[in-house]
């Protein structure tokens, strides 16, 4: 029989922290699942949502985004797609959207199945299509929905009214969820779960920190799949250990010589936006094949939930990614792309997110600009595989390495 | 005026608002821009400025490539377009409510595609009914007063109480008039939509003025005979062909919840304490919109009850290409409208449209399902 002759996997360490994490983003979901069966409440809940809350209720938790963008990677995105598609909704929208919408509706889908919720928790510091989404989910499943609201900031820094706003807020939530399960808040459950949240965002920050050593310790989608363990995992002990153990694994590396990238490293690369789940392989063979290591995205930063009090806490759910206006954006690339040696930036216009890549021409300009680099970009989707063409991403990458190809040999003959 | 006179009137401002805003201009008056949805108006009507509506136009799209991916709605790529193109200059700002997504991002492009034109945020809250939500709703109108008072504005509650007034009386004024319109079939949609889309070029005295003369002026004259009634849905819904379109098939719009035409009328400043406070209550107010968050989505219910009070046989959803919020919306009014046995259907527009045969295929088929 077929799997009988078929190889069988390379043995993780159990020690490792691949093996750890892969772990943890696994049980995410099926601690959800044996949940339910004991009657705990269930939440869905946005990426970007305070998990202190849910974790110090102990309520458990789905994240919709983390499990379509397994869904997608697995194969499945355009047949779940296809499901929304049928009960009307446009294949303009979020494409992650789309496949928890159609998972509403099938309670079902073997590439990922997950507890169906008591509540929908929506956090829109990531965008406002989270709204429509929850609202939507809310209606069809008959649940209730709590509404964290951090609106866009076009300032640089955080107001003390929007500090004001979003932790009166925290707490009505935290109400509401008390009277809605008959839970109660414990607050030395809650400097619990911020301890372990913090201990997980300073080892991610120190791991991905690693990208300055050049050559790079590891590759860069490595921390695409590792990011899972921070979207659902941070407010969890082992979540922590297990980070540490990714930062002092790259030290190894850096110590030895080695990296999880498996090939010279030529270029060093700063990846913008999603990945394009679908077409995993293919985006990250397209830049490996070149000696491309993307050594460093958004996300390196975007986990960084180190704060020391509870209105450091509000801060840092208010400085989200896409939350913050193109300066406060520009400059965290800048930062990124200084810090960790990078030669060259490759934009995904993300046709899911139209905030993510709705102003992302003119800050790929002014970084490309401030760091004296050449910036690409191609187009895609991170869930939808109708939205990418690996010929155009061909085509882009190899444009983008033959300017940084040029610029090396300008530099050396200077 | 005769009823023919006013709507000749009413469209002529929007044929070319251009031409009206230099005349404001010329006048010595400033101007500042007002992108959807929901601009605190009387905030800048009570400092000193006309308030004039900038919801893009229908035009091509060269400039506005260079900062928006395609899948960015018309209406905010159209907004940049002409603000790269000098449509709009002379202007002394342009506040910039973030109510979507790709409103944010409108914001954050014009300040690079068009310095000269200072960029003014308007954040609200989504919780906006709670008094923390009311209290974040003043801090960002306070926002836009410091803004507007760098621009030489000069604010106090009194003048603002007087600009409430002046916006509560408008609103009535496209309340009642949209109440008549759905008695009079012989008024075309080509000429219900001019008289809402002037309301954003003219000052409110002045389009008050009008829509009064024009309601009065109608109820005096007997109705036409009816034609199809329908519930025209959508965030906006002014292409002249489009309209055109529906004159041709007969259907009349016997009530609309487009966001650029009734829906923005339907909540007033309350009378209640400090003018500033009352206008944020009356954003904590609003409701039945896609950019609203409301978990109940009273929206939906509103679309079907007010077709069936108004008579309208069916809803038609003029759908702005790329408009998420509106895209997620369609599916519970489907599902709402479907159960309640109304027939509805949906039509993509964007303001690049020149081929309006998709459009005119499926509204005529709708017309004649309506009839059958
Ligand atoms: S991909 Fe963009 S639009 Fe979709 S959920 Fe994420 S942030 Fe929102
Ligand atoms: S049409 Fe829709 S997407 Fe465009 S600005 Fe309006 S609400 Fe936003």
């Amino acid at each position: 029989m077929a799997e009988e002759v078929k190889k069988a996997p390379r043995p993780v360490d159990p020690n490792s922290a691949k093996y750890k994490l892969g772990k943890i983003a696994a049980d995410a979901f099926a601690d959800a699942i044996e949940a339910k069966k004991k009657g705990i409440p269930v939440a869905w809940v946005s990426s970007n949502f305070p998990v202190e809350i849910p974790e110090t209720l102990g309520i458990a938790t789905v994240y919709p985004e983390n499990q379509a963008a397994g869904i997608a990677a697995r194969g499945a995105g355009e047949r779940m797609c296809n499901v929304a598609e049928a009960e009307g909704y446009s294949n303009d929208i979020c494409a992650y959207a789309r496949i928890s919408l159609a998972y509403a509706k099938l309670k079902s889908c073997p590439e990922q199945d997950v507890a169906m919720p008591d509540v929908v928790l929506c956090c829109n510091n990531i965008c406002n299509c989270m709204i429509k989404w929850y609202e939507n989910l809310a209606q069809e499943l008959n649940i209730p929905m709590i509404m964290l609201d951090i609106p866009f900031n076009p300032d640089y820094d955080v107001s003390d009214a929007q500090v004001q706003y979003v932790s009166a807020q925290f707490w009505d939530a935290v109400h509401q969820l008390e009277q809605l399960f008959g839970l109660k808040w414990d607050d030395d459950k809650f400097e619990e779960v911020t301890g372990f949240s913090c201990r997980a965002s300073r080892a991610w920050l120190a791991a991905t920190g690693c990208a300055k050593y050049v050559p790079s310790p590891f590759n860069g989608f490595d921390l695409l799949n590792h990011m899972a363990v921070m979207v659902t995992a941070r407010g969890k002990e082992c979540s922590g250990d297990a980070m540490e153990t990714l930062y002092k694994e790259y030290m190894e590396n850096h110590k030895n010589g080695t990296s999880t990238f498996r090939t010279e490293e030529k270029y060093r690369i700063l990846f913008e936006g999603i990945a394009c789940w679908p077409y995993l392989r293919a985006t990250s063979t397209g830049l490996k094949s070149r000696g491309i290591n993307m050594v460093t995205t958004i996300y390196a930063d975007a986990f960084g939930y180190d704060y020391d009090s509870f209105e450091g806490m509000i801060k840092a759910y208010c400085s989200v990614p896409n939350a913050i206006n193109l300066e406060k954006s520009r400059d965290k690339r800048i930062k990124l792309c200084q810090d960790n040696h990078v030669e060259g930036m490759l934009i995904h216009t993300n046709r899911s997110c139209k905030l993510w890549s709705g102003f992302m021409y003119e800050m790929g300009r002014q970084v490309g600009k401030a760091c004296d680099i050449p910036v690409a970009s191609f187009d895609g989707d991170q869930a939808d595989p109708r939205n990418f063409s690996e010929a155009q991403y061909d085509t882009r990458v190899q444009g983008l390495m033959e300017i940084m190809e040029a610029n090396k040999e300008q530099k050396g003959a200077n | 005026m005769t009823v023919n006179e006013l709507f000749a009137k009413l469209h002529e401002v929007p044929a070319d608002p251009k031409a009206q805003m230099d005349r404001y201009l010329a006048e010595g008056k400033k101007i500042v821009l007002c992108a959807p949805v929901y601009t605190p108006e009387e905030i800048i009507h009570a400092m000193g400025f006309v308030p004039m509506g900038a919801w893009g136009a229908d035009t091509e799209l060269r400039r506005a490539k260079e900062y928006c991916p395609a899948f960015l709605c018309s209406i905010v790529q159209s907004i940049l377009e002409l603000g790269i193109n000098g449509m709009y200059d002379g202007a002394s700002a342009i506040v910039i409510p973030s109510l979507c997504d790709t409103l944010k991002t409108l914001g954050e492009n014009w300040k690079y595609a068009v310095p000269s034109i200072p960029f003014i945020p308007m954040t609200y809250p989504q919780n906006r009914k709670p008094a923390y939500g009311v209290a974040f709703t003043k801090a960002g109108y306070e926002r836009v007063i410091r803004d507007l008072e760098k621009l030489g504005g000069t604010f106090s509650d009194e003048k603002l109480a007087a600009s409430n007034a002046v916006y509560n009386r408008h609103n009535a004024a496209m309340r009642k008039l949209e109440q008549v319109l759905a008695k009079h079939p012989e008024v075309t949609a080509c000429q219900r939509s001019d008289a809402f889309k002037s309301a954003f070029f003219l000052t409110k005295e002045e389009h008050t003025a009008l829509i009064e003369e024009l309601t009065a002026a109608l109820e005096q004259q007997t109705p036409g005979t009816e034609k199809t009634p329908i519930l025209l849905s959508g965030i906006l819904a002014d292409a002249p062909a489009f309209n055109a379109i529906l004159d041709e098939m007969g259907l009349h719009i016997v009530a609309d919840d487009v966001a650029a035409q009734s829906r923005q009328y339907q909540t007033d400043v309350p009378e209640s304490g400090d003018a500033l406070t009352a206008l944020a209550e009356k954003f904590a107010n609003m409701d039945n919109c896609s950019v609203l968050y409301n978990a109940a989505k009273p929206r939906v219910k509103w679309i079907v009850d007010t077709a069936k009070a108004r008579g309208a046989k069916g809803v038609l959803v003029a759908l702005t290409k790329f408009c998420d919020p509106e895209e997620f919306d369609y599916v519970m009014i489907k599902k709402a409208c479907e159960s309640a046995g109304i027939p509805i259907t949906v039509v993509e527009i964007d303001r690049q449209m020149v081929q309006f045969e998709q459009a005119r295929t499926n509204i005529e088929t709708f017309r004649d399902m309506l009839n059958m």
